[in-house]
């Protein structure tokens, strides 16, 4: 294997073919969280959900797929056009290359990575930072004021939450000393007799919270859906969006719920360890239960009110964040010392 | 292969400043500049600074320009209308043009170009522990004063936006 990753063609050839796996991998996991998520609110509210394409359903998005894509890819008169076209893909290519830096355990001590970087998380970051130019530039171009209004909003609710997002991890980073998504994982203790991985939830249960919290707030999911809020907005940005262009928005919102809950399992759930579990599986389960929340907040939650949504990140979440670094490195210390 | 992205990003970054000027709409403007700020982090990537490179694109790409944005959207698609009266700056730009590029020339002349330092520890150069060393210990200073003038800013900006009377 080094062999080939010594080689220069050979590494590249490893590389496309490492990331031609990946976007499938996503892809078809995308497909299949649309329709977990469906069933799992259909049970929630008290109905079977889809249940007629396939066996349990499970064809749905198939159908749907195919639905979408045959429609007629419609722009309204006075958009513009370009900007338009443009703004759906921004948000695509933002959410699957977070998936570059994002380590996946395969085996016990078989991981599978496309970039292992110094900075790891913080490139997660600058995509979400960026996926925000999607939304407001979709909904500027639409020529609609619900579109507009949409976008601004979600540019304001990203931007605060993003903040709060950033420095719930800052206390993770101080413990490892690493912003590498892999050295986080691989982070051991020696507590008495133990001496292995642990899941820093343990370390930082408060840095969690505020993580849990802002994600489901920066991937625009209910009850922080306030972007497309229907009553007051119609449909947010996504209103003059169809087909496939809406396809592109609604996948990138699907892997970008994905990717922060891998993120949330590898920082804060030990990634691929779990007791006697195999590795792929244990990253797998811990991933599933994340997206199972997600879908349980969006059918249990009423939707927040804009102003409260302000206040919870800027008076609440963002100054308990501050307070959870400094005491974090005041441990630290002291620990040391 | 760096060589390849470096004329890629460096054309990308010129093309993105013309784009600044030239366009007629605010909006594609502010665009423009993101797509220099974008160009210039993989400049910044190609030269070992990772840490560099990815504050880049959060701070400038992802926080102050989507402010621009904020901004501009409000201002609808409107189109701004060329004035015909400024247009002597035309040919008056055309000779500052030329004289920068004359100065710009002049001082390339006795440039004399040297190998990069062969002493570096590549693999901790521009990562975030190496520039957290950094900040804390040899540029602690410069780098504390700095946010207290970020933190004068902020304060400013607060106590500007507050209307007459307004004691919340």
């Amino acid at each position: 294997m080094s062999g080939i990753y010594n080689d220069p063609i050979g590494h590249w050839v490893v590389v496309v073919v490492a990331i031609a796996i990946l976007l499938f991998v996503v892809l078809t996991a995308t497909a299949y969280t649309v329709w977990f998520e469906r069933v799992a609110l259909g049970h929630i509210q008290r109905r079977p959900g889809p249940n007629r394409v396939g066996p349990w359903g499970l064809m749905q998005l198939a159908a749907d797929g195919v639905k979408l894509a045959f429609k007629e890819s419609f722009v309204p008169a006075k958009t513009e056009r370009t900007l338009f076209v443009v703004a759906p893909c921004i948000a695509v290519a933002a959410a699957f290359l977070a998936w570059a830096v994002i380590p996946i355990g395969l085996w016990y001590n078989v991981q599978y990575w496309i970039a292992d970087i110094n900075v790891g998380v913080l490139l997660v970051f600058a995509l979400s930072s960026l996926n925000v130019y999607a939304i407001v530039i979709g909904g500027w171009a639409s020529n609609n004021k619900y579109s507009l209004l949409g976008g601004l909003r979600s540019a304001a609710q990203l931007i605060s939450y993003e903040m709060a997002l950033g420095l719930a991890l800052v206390p993770t980073f101080m413990i490892v000393g690493s912003l590498r998504l892999r050295d986080i994982v691989e982070y051991t203790v020696t507590w008495g007799p133990y001496h292995g991985p642990i899941p820093l939830i343990l370390l930082t249960p408060i840095g969690f919270v505020i993580y849990l919290i802002a994600a489901v707030a920066e991937t625009n999911r209910a009850p922080f859906d306030l972007p497309e809020a229907e009553q007051e907005l119609i449909g947010g940005f996504l209103t003059e969006y169809s087909g496939l262009k809406f396809v592109m928005y609604y996948l990138a919102e699907y892997v970008n719920m994905i990717t922060v809950s891998a993120l949330a399992a590898l920082l804060f759930f030990g990634g691929w360890y779990l007791w006697f579990v195999p590795p792929v599986l244990a990253f797998l389960l811990k991933i599933v239960l994340f997206l199972f929340l997600y879908i349980w907040l969006r059918g249990t939650f009423p939707r927040l009110r804009y102003d409260m949504l302000m206040r919870l990140g800027w008076k609440v979440l963002l100054p308990l964040a501050i307070v959870n670094v400094i005491v974090t490195g005041t441990i630290l210390v002291a620990s040391q010392g | 292969m760096a060589i390849v992205i470096f004329f890629i990003a460096a054309a990308m970054a010129v093309a993105g400043g013309i784009g600044v000027i030239s366009f007629r709409q605010p909006i594609r403007s502010v665009l423009s500049l993101v797509v220099v700020m974008i160009a210039l982090s993989v400049l910044f990537l190609l030269l070992s600074a990772q840490f560099i490179f990815v504050a880049q694109v959060i701070v400038y790409a992802g926080a102050v320009m989507v402010l621009f944005l904020f901004v501009i959207a409000l201002l609808g698609p409107a189109k701004e209308i060329a004035k015909s009266r400024l247009r002597f700056q035309a040919s008056l730009s055309a000779l500052f043009v030329l004289a920068l590029f004359g100065l710009l020339w002049a001082m390339l002349q006795g440039v004399t170009y040297r190998q990069p330092d062969k002493t570096v520890d590549m693999s901790i150069f521009g990562t975030v522990q190496s520039i957290g060393l950094g900040l804390f210990t040899k540029f602690l200073y410069p780098f504390e004063l700095t946010s207290l003038l970020l933190l004068v800013a902020a304060i400013g900006a607060i106590y500007l936006s507050r209307k007459e009377g307004d004691d919340r």
